[in-house]
């Protein structure tokens, strides 16, 4: 394979100079966000253990402060590293100082007032109810809107580079900026109902799907690819030499792009989602193995001839240690996906302690490691301490080993105890939920001293970029280029045309085409699909053989144009998630489920609904019963995919620190339900549950009522055209009863109070009205 | 349609033809690599050190130490 080699240029030499002011200021906020979503992290942490650090108020309960974690340690620390990264060695690869000052500033201090108002808003209790996608939809607009600026910006800066060829790491970046943007629109498609509130336009099953279709591609594409593209530029300049193998390189990344898009599936195993999707999740992530090991030796083997100066190079230290926890995390995601294992580890610590392994390890690492690198080079200073910063890698490993090992611990025990039977296997052998909380609490407490720790190590990072800065002054990098340069590497350019029109293409979208027709098609098109199919493949192959050079030729050209690149790492990362969706999203209709289909939520249950949404108690508590026989045990009849099918929001969960409620309808009393959200010691020993004691004193929020059940209407939940006089009396009905009830069992509680609102929705978990064909009358049958 | 798409045990094809079609990618690019030159490599892997950045002061044996 050869790729096109401009010829020297001829014109005069100039110096250009590098927008390093905005990797400066990623730098520093990264550094600043890091402290913040770290000590979130520990809070939440220790919350869980001790009940009484949620302090009684609402604002910093577990369930509002742990998406705030989550965002922060994702979208504003990773977010500016990568950005740090990405645009201090875009710069240098291509040549090309960033295309627009403007439009750097206008992402930096974008991203940075998003970040801002996430921590606004998540406490105050502002949420989507999807994790990771919790902002409210103002702030997605303000998200897409920002993440074009930077795509704009960053192809801009590609379109005048210097430098014909593109080098791996400009090859992830591209795929994260296309694939982020696509993820992130889609899985924030919503319906608002005010400034601050909407429901997503998918439901149950569905909006399950595109969540974690999402939620594992920003793993996939926000916390990998952009990091990897990082690794590939920054730890053969600090190791001074060439990455191990660039042919390698090629593999991970396409390897990568194709199969990682296909993973989501794996999150939601042995749960109602159709069985071929979790097979497919499952595979696709047992395929990851390869690519995702592939590059970590790549990483590690970069090093080879370098191992020595580990021992005083704290960078190195630190690169070798994220690239190795890469390849821990890497092998334990795909283990974790296989069905029999996430039976087990599914909904416990274990999931918690593997993102950690990743986060800490893998993120946490390379940012450090980056930014010691970058910090003597941006501001011409030397590190203010050597010591300090190999104390800090010491202090941050030792803190992920107790981490990652406490969480392992915790989570096989609390896994097998969970799914643990007697009496040959007709009984839970520890029925209590409780038992198994209180048994990991030495292994909660271990989580919080190793993420302290961790913590701690990054504190005395900020400490020595403290003494680095005073006094040190900015500066900016510099080459020298010449100034015709730009339009010698001007690309020879397959266009629009050339990019489509051309015999792997074109072969590939009628084989797609064909292969389409013939599964969802009815017989006749299902037999020309089948046909078409079989001849594409055999004319494909033919015209490979007698023209070999057209195919690579088309592959060569790629390389070193950006346009064409980047649509076809597009359509490559838009494949896998439109197999898994649109199938799904044409049947998933209320009219198509043939077992069980949901009650729509009454005003007032849905009011309930949405204050379960704000609290966050989806962080705690699923309402997916597995089809496993301890969950069935312990919880009820296992779940159907139709039981949640008019649910905007999906609130099947994916932890579970407290039992799951999809069948606590009916379960126990209202008054139950008031003590516990009162004081859920008082009813439950030794629960970890925040208490709410101010929903007893609040009024609901009625008046959005109305708004919500049209917006809801509008999606397709069978709510009749109820004037708002109706609604009202509708809720004055249902929440007078509930009080009543209540007073009846000697509590007293005004009907209008938020607690009623989530009695009713609790209470009304787990109906479901049966459409099985046994169950219709003989003449609706036929 | 909805039990033929979502129930029924036929559409475990889906998860065999998904399998396939990332396979041959995976083994495409793979024999694409594998057939890049050694010009051409060389030229891929060097382009971080085309753009020269200064030492840090730390990597040489002059900086202080804490």
């Amino acid at each position: 394979m050869t790729a096109s080699v401009s010829p020297l240029p001829q014109g005069r030499k100039i110096t250009l100079e590098f927008n390093d002011r905005v990797v400066r200021q990623f730098l520093l906020a990264t550094v600043l966000w890091g402290v913040v979503g770290m000590l979130v992290g520990v809070l939440v942490a220790a919350q869980l253990n001790f009940w009484q650090l949620n302090f009684g108020r609402e604002i910093l309960s577990f369930g509002r402060l742990r998406p705030l974690h989550t965002n922060a340690v994702i979208f504003a620390f990773v977010g500016n590293m990568m950005f740090a990264g990405i645009y201090y060695s875009t710069q240098r690869l291509v040549k090309a100082r960033l295309a627009s000052d403007f439009l750097s500033a206008l992402h930096f201090w974008g991203w940075q007032a998003i970040i801002v108002a996430a921590a606004i808003t998540l406490p105050l209790g502002l949420t989507r109810g999807k994790e990771y996608a919790e902002l409210i939809w103002p702030i997605n607009i303000a998200v897409a809107f920002i993440w074009v600026v930077f795509a704009v910006n960053f192809f801009w800066t590609l379109a005048r580079r210097r430098e014909p060829a593109l080098y791996v790491a400009i090859w992830f970046y591209i795929a994260t900026i296309v694939t982020v943007a696509m993820l992130y629109i889609v899985n924030h498609l919503s319906i608002p109902t005010s400034f601050t509130h909407s429901y997503p336009i998918f439901a149950g099953v569905q909006d399950g799907l595109v969540q974690w279709w999402y939620g594992h591609n920003a793993v996939a594409f926000f916390l990998t690819t952009p990091i990897l593209g990082i690794m590939y530029y920054f730890l053969p300049k600090a190791a001074e030499r060439p990455v191990y193998s660039y042919r390698l390189s090629v593999i991970h990344f396409w390897s990568l792009v194709f199969v990682y898009i296909w993973a989501g599936p794996h999150h939601l195993l042995n749960t109602a989602l159709p069985d071929w999707l979790q097979n497919l999740g499952m595979t696709f992530s047992l395929m990851l193995w390869a690519p995702s090991w592939g590059g970590m030796l790549n990483g590690l083997l970069t090093l080879r001839g370098a191992w020595h100066k580990l021992r005083t190079d704290p960078v190195l230290k630190f690169f070798a240690a994220a690239v190795t926890f890469y390849g821990m995390a890497t092998f334990e995601g795909p283990l974790l996906s296989i069905k029999s294992v996430s039976a087990l580890a599914h909904y416990t610590d274990w999931i918690i302690g593997h993102v950690h392994a990743a986060a800490l390890g893998w993120n946490g690492f390379m940012a450090a490691g980056m930014i010691y690198w970058l910090l003597p080079r941006l501001w011409n200073r030397p590190l203010h301490s050597l010591a300090l910063a190999n104390l800090h890698f010491w202090i941050g490993t030792v803190g992920i080993l107790l981490y990652v090992g406490a969480m392992w611990t915790s989570g096989i025990t609390q896994g097998l105890m969970l799914n643990a039977t007697a009496d040959n296997g007709t009984v839970l052998a520890y029925p209590n939920f409780l038992d198994t909380v209180n048994t990991i609490r030495p292994m909660m407490l271990m989580r919080v001293i190793g993420g302290g720790l961790y913590l701690a190590g990054f504190l005395i990072m900020v400490w020595n970029i403290r003494q680095t800065l005073r006094g040190a002054q900015a500066v900016n990098g510099t080459v020298e280029v010449f100034d015709d340069a730009e339009d010698q590497a001007a690309e020879v350019g397959v266009g629009v045309f050339g990019t489509f029109l051309n015999p792997p293409v074109i072969f590939s979208f009628l084989g797609v085409g064909f292969a389409c027709a013939w599964m969802f098609g009815g017989d006749a098109l299902g037999l020309v699909g089948l046909v078409g199919l079989i001849l594409c493949v055999i004319l494909a192959y033919a015209h490979f053989e007698s023209r070999g050079k057209a195919w690579a030729g088309w592959y060569d050209r790629l390389l070193v144009n950006t346009a064409p690149f980047t649509v076809l790492t597009f359509i490559a990362v838009a494949a896998g998630g439109l197999i898994q969706i649109i199938p799904g999203a044409l049947a998933n209709r209320a009219a198509n489920v043939e077992d069980r289909r949901q009650i729509p939520y009454t005003p007032l249950e849905l009011a309930g609904r949405d204050l379960y949404v704000r609290e966050g108690c989806y962080t705690c508590h699923s309402q997916m019963i597995r089809t496993l026989v301890p969950d069935v045990l312990r919880y009820g009849d296992y779940s159907r995919l139709g039981e949640s099918i008019y649910d905007h929001p999906f609130q099947w969960g994916s932890k579970r620190n407290g039992p799951d409620l999809a069948r606590v309808g009916g379960k126990y009393p209202n008054v139950w339900h008031l003590r516990h959200m009162e004081d859920p010691r008082s009813i439950s020993v030794g629960s970890n549950m925040p208490a709410y004691p101010v929903m007893l004193t609040r009024d609901t929020d009625l008046a959005a009522l109305p708004v919500k059940l049209a917006v809801q209407r509008t999606l397709g939940v069978p709510y009749p055209n109820w004037t708002p006089d109706q609604i009202a009396s509708r809720v004055a009905e249902q929440s007078q009863a509930i009080a009543a009830d209540l007073r009846t069992a000697g509590a007293y509680v005004a009907p209008e109070k938020e607690i009623i609102a989530l009695i009713a929705y609790l209470q009304s978990l787990g109906k479901f009205e049966d459409v099985s064909a046994a169950a219709k009358p003989v003449a609706q049958r036929e | 349609m909805f039990r033929r798409l979502i129930l029924e045990d036929s559409a475990v094809f889906y998860t065999l033809a998904a399998f396939a079609t990332a396979l041959s990618i995976y083994l495409t690019i793979t024999w694409r690599a594998l057939r890049m030159q050694r010009t051409t490599i060389n030229r891929f892997e060097n382009l971080p050190f085309a753009t020269a950045t200064p030492p840090a002061s730390h990597e040489s044996d002059t900086s202080p130490r804490a």
